[in-house]
């Protein structure tokens, strides 16, 4: 009796521990003094003074200079490679092949299926068969034109639907398969019989590239330690560093990864430093000298992760008022030659899964029936790319939630009033929404300042030649905020000084999007100082602690909440001492303004430098350590139930526009963007990444992709690969909204990639509205709504 | 087939043995006949200096003839603008006498690249390049334009017309030869022109189609005495639309004239399938809209009702 | 390979060097003179980031060969800074608005605004985007970009 008690008692602590209440640190709502503020960047002055140092401005004296030889083919057997000549070149150190890799000949953010140097196939015209260090960049060049590379070229798969095919040619022995998920909601079957109109679409979207305008490089070399350093600019140190050690064959505490301000990243240099890190690191193993290996941008295209290209299929029933009766979806995803970020990471973890939750959109929908697959083939891989996954599903639903609107002739405001999620709905995996979800908000803030009705109704002909015609388009959207991983823990420390200066040591990097001042703010507010009192430490792998990678709209939250409770363990040493000093309970003391006061006595004061002083003499406690994790995520392995992210961000771009019918070109006029993000930490660094997605969602809308013909890049310049210039993005009216996230600091939940993500199908949408063009293949560039217009019939005659 | 190397690794760096600053034409010419024909002309160098780092093009000297006097001004002489060798897209853009004069060339120059391109490029290595959509080339084509080009031979007047030979191609052989000025008439009181061009964003990009029209109003002001009407890329050099333009002469100036010459314009008009720049189908009715629009827009700058 | 001599002003100073002949203008000043204000971003003039004013004109550094500047005054962002330290009010102004996010497109923008502003000190939104129409940013979306060049164009009023 006695032992069932016990295993009973021991069942129920397990449980507590993961679903236990400290996920509510319970900071929203808080009156707040310099979060929620606008305060400047801190790097501000160092960047428009050209004194910010990027990867490719640290001096590299000494440096070897590292170059990868690429697989001129899409799909081939490696008969040899013969680097006799390269050798003999004077002033090459090293030119290594497969044999050469000290550890394990693999490296992926999540399955390690991509060789540092290709030994048996090569899989991607851009793949790595060789790598040379040499005295200059120069002689390195020349070096791999020494290069001999024999191979036997496969069949090469371009599309996903083809690798799937059966008896197609096995890229990867485990097959072209990666992954195969489902998610069941309902009948859907029961739930199209129910419907009044059902339609039918398909929409596919191509490979895009991040295009940040800072190179990739890289630098390695073996401290006198023995210790392997690998910095640069960098979304993910500890994942970098997880590659590093086994492929190096070395203890991960024998490698020490820095990141290095990043000019821009987008989800691209997360995985790109693992590729050319894990290179660099193994060519400074066996030169013993310091090695940089810096990327040109047509070989960034060629070589680095993507956006995941798509094929969507979509069958969506409604009934006449516009209720949602059953959403059924196939998601061909094509994942490229390596698995990268796409695989699922259990249980709703990499970009496949997200994209298949994500499927349906904001969107109360009973019957839901999504089947989505994760293909390889022989193009350049898909990784993360701000929105990972629901960038490409969002451009799906969005529009056939237009398309269904328009059928059954009602608004496209009105049919999304009528199904958007609210407090309590749930979503497409049974998820109850059960805090924070300002979407219905955003669509009424969004249409308010638009002034949708008006500009609606203002809508047609724009010259009396009846050439262009304006029009307005809406989209929704959500996004998670965590990565819905089990391992999605985040942790930071906070050090106070005696004079009462603080450092804190967190491993999210920066990247402009400003978490190196957002999270100093979140530190400075919690010990009630300024924020200019603490310096955050540059993300060191030696020093901070594991953080995750800076990525999926996670850091504010996670990491927010991860320095709110280093820092309350902190404050409770300091308040301790100064409850002595003051004599007075600690309960009644308030940290605020740099100073620690008796709230109900606010002139019995003390200075934080002088508590902290006291602290520090008595010996006391001087830092404090917070590690934060979500609520631990589900989502069920064959039916796609569970609650894979704990809290989502929500958004509705409204836009106006004007399409010249007869060339297809596309002008954008105005457009309003609002967003719930539970609590804007930075309003104007909020507003700056709001601006920054529109005008990167409005390039995949119009112009953005990467060509590909035969595995061949075609445009890997930015010559070719065009995004958005000053003179194609409109002035863009940022709406913050803020419905508190129970589960963030003061509130707050993630901004980063919602904003990119409605911006794209909220243009097609206009377009459509515009001049009856539906474009649902990407991009919409003048060409393709030409063609569309003249498949609808010609533009509408009013 | 294997993808060659240079399409897969880049190097930056360029490999030029010498880098010549003549002061005087003579020494100019001089420079590059020692080279032997392994040296280049280089004014702004925003075509050779990408042509050098993708290793298209390689050479034992670039000789600037940034500095050679006499190439800088924009003049009138007589019934004709006058542009020197030297002379930037900015220049030319911002030139009052251009504007008012060759309408057409001021808008076609300031599409060029970016401001910054824009700054240091000239026009005349806009026709070197022999590019068939170039933005200064295809107007100075419907403008009827001459070159003057200087060599250890002397100076000899190619007109536009017999200029380009293909794409990259043109008569000017930049190892011996300096391309010292452009001439051409300028426009007249009944004369109106238009330049037109599609793109894929609305700065900085390559063309999907270009359209240059140089129209003269008939007496009556509502006929189309002529129209000269050039187009790019729907050849392999900057192509004049002879056909469309032979149908308008004379013709009243009404709607169904334009779009009948429109028609007319595409039959000689072989634009190429391309995968980043417009399908073949897609620009050939892009031809349409624009030689339609251009000369409705050219022929109303002239003074011309279209009714 | 033999070098050349060059002899130029150089954000206000006099300099003299001996350069290769394939020198580019963008590689002399980050790698021979150590500024590094001057980004590369695409090597091809597409992107912008290599701007440096030639006599106060906004050209494309990674396509400009050093001996063309013979005997030129080039600025970069570095020599904007005042000898007392203080900032220009254009950079002050990029900092007020937030208009810079990863910062790598920041000098272009600043440089090239800066040629604007002398040439045309009251310009409106359209002409602030032609202006600096060369210059790409991936961050910002530009808004506060055009809204510091009107803020600096007003605080010089």
């Amino acid at each position: 009796m006695q032992d069932k008690m016990q295993d009973k008692n021991k069942t129920q602590v397990l449980t507590k521990a993961r679903t236990g209440l400290e996920h509510l640190i319970k900071t929203a709502g808080k009156s707040l003094t310099v979060a929620g503020t606008s305060v400047a960047r801190r790097d501000d002055p160092l960047k428009v003074t050209g004194k910010l140092k990027y990867g490719a401005d640290y001096p590299d004296e000494g440096f070897l200079y590292g170059k990868i030889l690429r697989s001129p083919h899409p799909h081939a057997l490696i008969k040899s490679i013969n680097t006799k000549k390269a050798k003999e070149l004077e002033g090459v150190v090293a030119v290594l092949t497969a044999e050469d890799v000290p550890g394990r000949n693999g490296f992926g953010a999540i399955i390690p299926d991509q060789p540092v140097i290709c030994g048996d196939k090569v899989r991607f015209i851009g793949d790595g068969v060789a790598l040379v260090a040499a005295e200059s960049e120069k002689i390195a060049h020349e070096a791999l034109k020494l290069i001999e590379g024999d191979y036997e070229p496969l069949p090469a798969l371009f599309d996903p639907r083809d690798a799937m095919a059966e008896g197609a040619p096995k890229i990867h022995e485990s097959g072209n398969l990666l992954s195969d998920d489902k998610m069941v909601k309902g009948d859907v079957d029961a739930g199209f019989a129910e419907a009044d109109v059902i339609l039918e679409r398909t929409y596919q979207v191509p490979f895009l590239e991040h295009a940040y305008l800072e190179p990739d490089t890289t630098m390695a070399r073996l401290q006198p330690d023995g210790v392997m350093l690998v910095e640069g600019p960098m979304q993910a140190p500890f994942t970098t560093r997880r590659n590093v050690a086994p492929v190096l064959g070395i203890p991960i505490n024998q490698v020490r990864v820095r990141q290095i301000h990043m000019g821009g990243g987008f989800g691209g240099k997360e995985d790109s430093p693992i590729d050319i890190g894990c290179r660099a690191a193994v060519l400074a193993w066996h030169t013993g000298r310091p090695v940089k290996i810096s990327l040109e941008r047509e070989e960034i295209t060629i070589q680095t992760a993507k956006r995941h290209p798509m094929i969507m299929e979509l069958k969506v029933g409604a009934k006449k008022d516009g209720t949602l009766t059953a959403f059924q979806g196939v998601i061909y995803d094509e994942q490229g030659a390596y698995a990268s970020l796409g695989p699922k990471i259990p249980p709703a973890g990499g970009s496949h899964v997200h994209a298949m939750v994500m499927m349906p959109g904001p969107y109360e929908i009973p019957n839901v029936k999504v089947d989505a697959y994760l293909v390889y083939t022989n193009h350049p891989y898909g990784g993360a790319m701000r929105g990972f996954g629901a960038p490409q599903v969002h451009i799906a639903h969005e529009q056939m939630m237009d398309e269904l609107a328009a059928e059954l002739g009602i608004s496209a405001v009105d049919i999304r009033r009528k199904n958007a999620f609210k407090l309590g709905s749930a979503t497409a995996t049974g998820q109850v929404l059960n805090q924070s979800v300002g979407l219905r908000e955003t669509l009424e803030a969004c249409a308010e300042r638009f002034d949708w009705d008006r500009r609606l109704a203002e809508c047609g002909w724009v010259d009396q030649a009846k050439t262009k015609r304006r029009g307005v388009g809406v989209a929704m959207g959500w996004y998670r905020t965590s990565i819905g991983t089990n391992g999605d823990g985040c942790g930071a420390a906070v050090h106070v000084h005696e004079d009462g200066s603080v450092l804190l040591y967190s491993g999210i990097t920066e990247m402009g999007q400003g978490a190196f001042t957002v999270l100093p703010q979140i530190c400075a507010e919690e010990l009630g100082i300024e924020p200019g009192d603490v310096r955050i430490v540059q993300p060191d792998t030696d020093l901070v602690p594991e953080s995750g990678p800076t990525v999926g709209s996670r850091s504010t939250t996670l990491m927010g909440n991860a320095i709110i409770l280093a820092a309350r363990q902190v404050k409770e040493s300091l308040l301790d001492t100064a409850s002595m000093m003051l004599m007075v309970p600690t309960e009644r003391l308030e940290a605020r303004g740099r100073k620690i006061y008796d709230r109900e006595n606010p002139g019995k004061s003390l200075g934080f430098a002088a508590v902290a002083a006291r602290t520090m003499a008595s010996g006391k406690r001087m830092i404090g350590q917070g590690w934060w994790t979500p609520p631990p995520p589900s989502l069920d392995g064959h039916t796609g139930q569970g609650s894979p992210y704990h809290v989502y961000t929500y958004s509705t771009h409204m836009v106006q526009l004007v399409v010249d019918v007869e060339t297809g070109e596309v002008a954008l006029e105005d457009y309003v963007a609002a967003f719930d993000v539970g609590k804007a930490i930075n309003p104007k660094a909020l507003e700056g990444q709001i601006e920054g997605g529109v005008a990167m969602g409005l390039g995949y809308a119009l112009m953005e992709e990467v060509v590909l013909d035969h595995g061949v890049t075609q445009n890997p310049s930015l010559q070719g690969y065009l995004i958005p210039t000053m003179l194609d993005v409109p002035d863009i009216q940022p709406l913050i909204l803020e419905v508190p996230n129970e589960m963030g600091p003061y509130g707050a939940k993630g901004i980063g990639e919602m904003p990119n993500i409605p911006a794209t199908p909220a243009i097609l949408n206009a377009i459509a509205h515009a001049s009856g063009g539906r474009v649902s293949r990407l991009p919409a560039d003048p060409e393709k709504v030409f063609w569309a217009i003249r498949e609808a019939g010609g533009p509408p005659q009013a | 087939m294997a993808l060659p190397f240079e399409k897969l690794h880049w190097y930056s760096k360029l490999e030029v043995a010498d880098y010549l600053v003549p002061t005087s034409l003579p020494q100019a010419l001089d420079m590059l006949a020692a080279h032997g024909g392994r040296a280049r002309v280089i004014a702004g160098g925003t075509d050779v200096i990408p042509e050098l780092r993708s290793r298209k093009l390689a050479v034992s000297a670039l000789v600037d003839v940034s500095r050679l006097p006499d190439m800088n001004a924009i003049e009138s002489d007589g019934a004709d603008i006058l542009i020197g060798g030297g002379v930037t897209h900015a220049q030319a853009a911002a030139s009052p006498l251009i504007q008012d004069k060759a309408g057409l060339l001021a808008t076609g120059c300031g599409w060029v690249g970016s401001p910054q391109i824009r700054n240091v490029a000239t026009l005349a290595g806009n026709l070197v390049s022999g590019q068939p959509a170039a933005d200064a080339s295809v107007p100075l084509l419907a403008l009827d334009a001459e070159v003057t080009i200087a060599s250890a031979e002397g100076l000899r007047v190619v007109p536009l017309s017999e200029f380009f030979q293909g794409v990259g191609k043109t008569v000017l052989d930049s190892s011996r030869e300096i391309l010292t000025s452009i001439r051409f008439k300028a426009l007249g009181a009944k004369q109106g022109s238009a330049y037109l061009r599609l793109g894929k964003r609305k700065a900085m990009t390559l063309p999907m189609l270009v359209c240059a029209v140089v129209a003269t109003a008939g007496q009556d002001g509502r006929s189309i005495q002529s129209a000269a009407i050039a187009l790019g890329p729907v050849a392999p050099v900057p192509f004049r639309e002879r056909s469309a333009e032979q149908f308008v002469a004379g013709k009243p100036a009404t709607p169904e004239t334009l779009a009948q010459a429109a028609e007319t314009a595409t039959a000689q008009c072989t634009p190429r399938d391309s995968l980043l720049r417009g399908s073949c189908d897609y620009r050939t009715e892009m031809v349409k809209v624009f030689v339609r629009r251009g000369l409705a827009a050219a022929l109303t700058q002239a003074g011309c009702t279209i009714g | 390979m033999s070098t050349m001599e060059l002899s130029f002003k150089l954000n206000g100073r006099a300099l003299t060097l001996n350069v290769a002949p394939d020198t580019l203008m963008v590689d002399l000043l980050r790698e021979d003179l150590g500024l590094t204000g001057t980004k590369a971003g695409c090597r091809e003039g597409e992107c912008g980031a290599c701007t440096i004013l030639v006599d106060g004109t906004p050209m494309n550094s990674c396509l400009m060969p050093a001996l063309k500047v013979q005997g030129r005054e080039i600025t970069t962002i570095e020599g904007l800074e005042k000898a007392d330290g203080s900032l220009e009010v254009l950079q002050e102004a990029f900092m007020g608005e937030g208009a810079s996010q990863c910062g790598f497109c920041t000098p272009g923008m600043i440089l090239t605004a800066t040629a604007l502003l002398k040439q045309n000190p009251d310009p409106d939104e359209g002409e602030i985007r032609q202006a600096l129409s060369g210059v790409l940013c991936r961050c910002t979306g530009y808004r506060k970009i055009v809204q510091a060049v009107k803020a600096a164009a007003k605080a010089r009023a």
